[in-house]
């Protein structure tokens, strides 16, 4: 029989069928290898972001502001659990976890029956969150989020500020919207990681993939120069005379004259920045740096330095005060007054608009307007928080002839409070200039320092020690003597200041209704430890208390003065 | 030339090193799927219940992967002979009562079979603490190939008779392919195409083919266009684009799975097709994790394996003495290696999908040993071959020695000798027959 040739016959072509296989698997391997590279990447590698932990923010003394914590929430996937029997199923074996009952659980996801995501319980522990794995419950899920808790909430609301999402609503990352939380978000923020898994056809994982992964860092901390203890001491004492005066707003701030460290900086009305998307948008403002407003009397001291150091006026030098009425300039005397010579010393003492008048005049607009640009008027501070104004001070060529007459009692000028303060602190260390700053250093998320905050150039003057010394230990001393400022005088220390009450435009014209009570100073004369500022808006002068700097600022400055000089002294800082 | 020069090298191979070689290909390739399947099934996600032993593929594999070889030992102790028709008669042998065990099987199936994927393939066998499934398929398929062996042996001077042999023939394959197609159409077409295989080789006339063809085109297409699952694997085939994904998952997961593996492969263990992402990754699609894991190589190294068994297996065939066993090496052999090569154009898309395992490799007890079963039947028709010469010695001196005793006739060459052969007279006289046949006439069966 002719078997063989049809064996060999049929050998021979499966031999080649096995052939051409290997040709096709050799094609798919080696020359098509990487046409279904995108195909498999996809279906077999999920990615997880790996959200960074933002950076705390703590006050100088350690407490916290602002920190981040995990919250994990518990939901069920409805889309994964077809059938009502498995959600019931899932709610039984859930309550004993959660000790949520059972049909309160299949009542939330009834509501939600279409969505893919219904939580169930948010800020379950870590112990209920290993028991639900373990469980391993189908269409159940944990989420982990960074939550942002803020302790001391109204407290700190203009200093921390807030963050929230950012405006690509593409992107669920939150940032810094106001605040510390704004100006430093990017080292705040970290940098995100991802985490690459390798997943099964139902996108459970089951490896991951190190190559690919990225560390996820997180953020740095940042250490503030404020004090929780003296925030609290100036918001109390400031809100308290808020309300009595029924005042439209108020500004405290406490600052280390010797570096221009914030220790205290209050700005009122406030909000709570855990409900940020509730508050009122006008409460939000930080007014220290955003409201430039004409200082009034406040500004005097300063004017006087630059004087009093350029040599345009001497330091026992009697000027003529026009008894009350300087005509010719429009100028007349607060609460009617009426001097005739005064000394400087005097002219601030009694607070003398047509003593300062004659003090600009001598000195004419030209260094005037140099010696205000270098105090830092008319210019931003640099002040570690953001949306600053920088105030307005007008170019001498915009001077009208009675501009060189007004900047001295501090109107036709627009600063910002902490202008103010920052030039109070430059005469009270003795001329040297400071820079307004918040943070004092910055931290890695275990606490090592990173970076400290620069220090201040107390080298430089920027006016003689002695025209310091003199405007603090001689002049401003004797306001809280026995000048406008009585009031501010502490039991142990001896305080100096001066005085504000600065009339308000309205539409282009002053009225008798609207002033701003201020009071800045600082204590001990000698060797200031800090000096305060205390600017108090449009108090009610309906209510008959008063609304002078004196008798509405000044009680804030002693109040907030002896308890945090008290409080340094007690704690030895 | 190079052909020739090819069968020159091959006819060299000494025939003892076949069957020991056929065994080593069989043993490392049933090896090299215990591993495979214990890779693919591997299951990282999952607890084992060690009271469900069973039910875990990869356990099982490695349960079977002993006894595959401890059943081909014995198969290949078993003489082939035992399952012609010419030692005992049709009735006697083994062959029939595969056959119509299968047969009753396949019934069984149809009647208590255990459902998956809308068909009956498995019968569930309560065995102890375990049950066992059994595929009736299978054993249908390898009684097929015994049976048709045994029949065209048995019936090889009338092969050519159209009526009165080639006919019954195709009725009973035609019953076994019947009792199959409704469940599983891969393997009944199979079946089908194996049986023609079968007789062409046997020395069936090749225009006989036309009747069944013509008579089973109808059935196949009905076959086809009456499930729209199975239409739809067909159209999935013929134009990708025009499918759903749903269809196309499959065939797409098994060219990523084997795209991925490159030349070297992603290692043992490390693919990651096997997570659910391809189906059936243990059994029909077995080989795409193979080229996953150990890349091309790998692949390569299971398709060479099995074209070596094409090789050795038809030497054997080729060299045995015996028309029953040449016919019974040459059957198991083809079974094997086409079943092989149609797997593996499945898995690389050149063919349509079908559910027909990988022999040998894909997970699947009642395939594993019952192909293991038939590896060892041929070994034996490769042990008897390589015999012949020593025994045919002792056999011509024995009969050298009787003759020169009784004088009578040397026995035959071409057909080793048993002494205790009832149907010896029957066998010379239907031999003599044909040669006088084929004397007086050319073509006798015309």
């Amino acid at each position: 029989m002719k078997t063989k040739p049809h064996i060999i016959g049929i050998g021979l072509l499966l031999v080649i069928v096995f052939g051409l296989l290997s040709w096709r698997v050799f094609y798919l391997q080696y020359c098509r290898a990487d046409t279904y590279l995108a195909q498999s990447y996809e279906g077999t590698h999920a990615h997880v972001p790996d959200l960074p932990q933002r950076g705390r923010i703590m006050d100088s003394r350690g407490r916290v502001l602002a920190a981040s914590n995990k919250v994990l929430t518990v939901f069920i996937d409805p889309s994964q659990l077809p059938h009502w029997d498995d959600v019931m199923e899932t709610a039984c074996l859930l309550q004993p976890i959660l000790e949520i009952p059972a049909p309160n659980i299949c009542d939330i996801v009834h509501e939600k029956i279409r969505l893919s995501y219904v939580p169930i319980k948010t800020g379950i522990t870590e112990q209920e969150r290993r028991a639900i794995r373990q469980a391993r419950l189908k269409g159940v899920g944990i989420e982990s989020k960074w939550e942002r808790y803020i302790p001391m909430e109204q407290l700190t609301s203009h200093i921390v500020g807030f963050i929230g999402g950012a405006d690509d609503p593409s992107s669920p990352d939150k940032v810094g919207l106001a605040g510390i939380e704004r100006r430093y978000d990017s080292l705040l923020r970290g940098s995100k990681g991802q985490r690459v898994l390798i997943v099964d056809a139902r996108r459970f994982p089951i490896g991951s993939d190190p190559q690919r992964t990225v560390e996820v860092k997180n953020g740095s901390s940042l250490v503030l120069t404020i004090d929780g203890t003296i925030q609290e001491f100036a918001r109390s004492a400031l809100i308290k005379q808020y309300a009595d005066y029924q005042a439209e707003s108020a500004i405290a701030i406490v600052m280390n004259p010797w570096n221009g460290a914030i220790l205290a900086l209050v700005s009122l009305p406030d909000y709570n920045p855990s409900e940020f998307s509730k508050a009122d948008p006008d409460t939000m403002r930080n007014r220290a740096l955003t409201d430039p407003f004409e200082p009034g009397s406040i500004f005097k001291p300063i004017v006087a330095a630059i004087a009093l150091d350029g040599g345009f006026v001497g330091y026992d030098e009697q000027i003529y005060c026009e008894n009350g009425n300087y005509a010719k300039y429009r100028i007349g005397e607060w609460a009617g007054h009426s001097f005739g010579n005064l000394t400087p010393k005097e002219i601030l003492t009694q607070s003398s608009n047509i003593g300062m008048a004659k003090i600009g005049q001598k000195m004419g607009r030209k260094n005037l307007y140099e010696g205000l640009r270098m105090f830092g008027f008319g210019a931003r501070t640099g002040i570690d928080l953001p949306a600053e104004n920088p105030g307005l001070l007008k170019p001498t060529a915009d001077w009208s002839s009675y501009t060189v007459t007004r900047i001295p009692y501090g109107h036709e000028i627009n600063v910002t409070t902490i202008q103010i303060i920052r030039a109070f602190a430059i005469l009270a260390n003795g001329g040297s200039p400071v820079m307004p700053h918040l943070v004092r250093s910055v931290t890695d998320e275990k606490g090592v320092v990173e970076q400290m905050a620069k220090k201040s150039n107390l080298a430089g003057q920027l006016i003689k020690p002695e025209v310091a010394h003199w405007v603090v230990r001689e002049a401003l001393t004797n306001v809280v003597k026995e000048g406008t400022g009585q009031q501010a005088a502490l039991e142990k220390w001896e305080a100096f200041g001066k005085t504000g009450t600065a009339n308000i435009a309205v539409n282009g014209q002053y009225d008798t209704t609207n002033y701003t009570a201020s009071f800045v100073g600082g204590a001990p004369a000698k060797n200031p430890a800090v000096v305060v500022l205390v600017s108090i808006r449009k108090p009610n002068k309906a209510l008959g208390k008063g609304y002078s700097g004196g008798r509405v600022a000044a009680p804030v400055f002693r109040e907030i003065m002896q308890n945090t000089l008290t409080y340094i002294e007690k704690n030895q800082l | 030339m190079l052909l020739r020069e090819g069968f020159r090298l091959i006819g060299r191979i000494a025939s003892g090193k076949v069957a020991y070689s056929i065994e080593a290909a069989v043993l490392v390739l049933m090896a090299m799927g215990t591993v495979f399947v214990f890779s693919a099934g591997a299951d990282v996600s999952s607890n084992y219940d060690f009271h469900h032993f069973y039910e875990f593929t990869t356990l099982k594999q490695l349960m079977f992967f002993p006894l595959a070889v401890m059943v081909m030992y014995i198969a290949s102790r078993v003489d082939h002979r035992r399952f012609s028709f010419s030692r005992n008669g049709p009735f006697k042998s083994f062959s029939v009562w595969m056959l119509g065990l299968a047969v009753v099987l396949l019934v069984c199936v149809l009647l208590f079979g255990v459902e998956k994927n809308e068909s009956r393939r498995w019968l569930l066998v309560p065995l102890g603490p375990a049950t066992v499934s059994f595929q009736p398929s299978e054993l249908a398929k390898w009684s097929m190939i015994f049976f048709l062996a045994a029949f065209l042996d048995y019936f090889s001077d009338t092969i050519k008779r159209f009526w009165k042999r080639f006919v019954p023939v195709c009725l009973v394959a035609g019953v076994v392919v019947g009792l199959i197609v409704g469940q599983d159409f891969g393997t009944a077409a199979f079946i089908a195409m194996l049986t023609f295989m079968m007789l062409l080789i046997g020395g069936a006339s090749w225009w006989h083919f036309f009747v069944p063809v013509a008579a089973a085109a109808p059935v196949f297409f009905v076959a086809v266009y009456s499930s729209p699952y199975r239409l739809n694997r067909l159209k999935a085939f013929f134009n990708p684009e025009m499918v759903s994904s749903d269809v196309r998952y499959q065939a797409s997961q098994s060219l990523i799975a084997i795209s991925s593996g490159r030349m070297w492969g992603e290692g043992l263990g490390m693919g990651v097709s096997k997570y659910r992402h391809l189906p059936e990754d243990t059994t029909d699609f077995i080989f795409s994790i193979i080229c996953e894991e150990a890349g091309f190589a790998g692949g390569l190294f299971v398709i060479v394996l099995f074209a070596s068994l094409v090789v050795m297996g038809l030497v054997v065939a080729v060299r045995c003495r015996d028309r029953f066993g040449r016919l019974l090496a040459a059957g198991i052999t083809l079974t094997i290696s086409i079943q092989a090569a149609i797997n593996i154009g499945v898995v690389t898309v050149v063919l349509p999908t079908k559910g027909i395992p990988l022999p040998f490799i894909s997970a699947g007890g009642t395939s594993m040993l019952l192909s293991a079963a038939a590896a060892g039947v041929l070994v034996n028709i490769a042990r008897q071959t390589a015999d012949v010469p020593q025994q045919l010695r002792r056999e011509l001196i024995r009969s050298v020695t009787q003759a020169a005793e009784n004088e009578t006739q040397l026995p035959s060459l071409h057909r080793p000798i048993r002494h205790r052969r009832r149907h010896h007279v029957h066998r010379e006289s239907s031999a003599h027959a044909k040669l006088v046949s084929s004397s007086t006439q050319n073509h006798p069966s015309n």
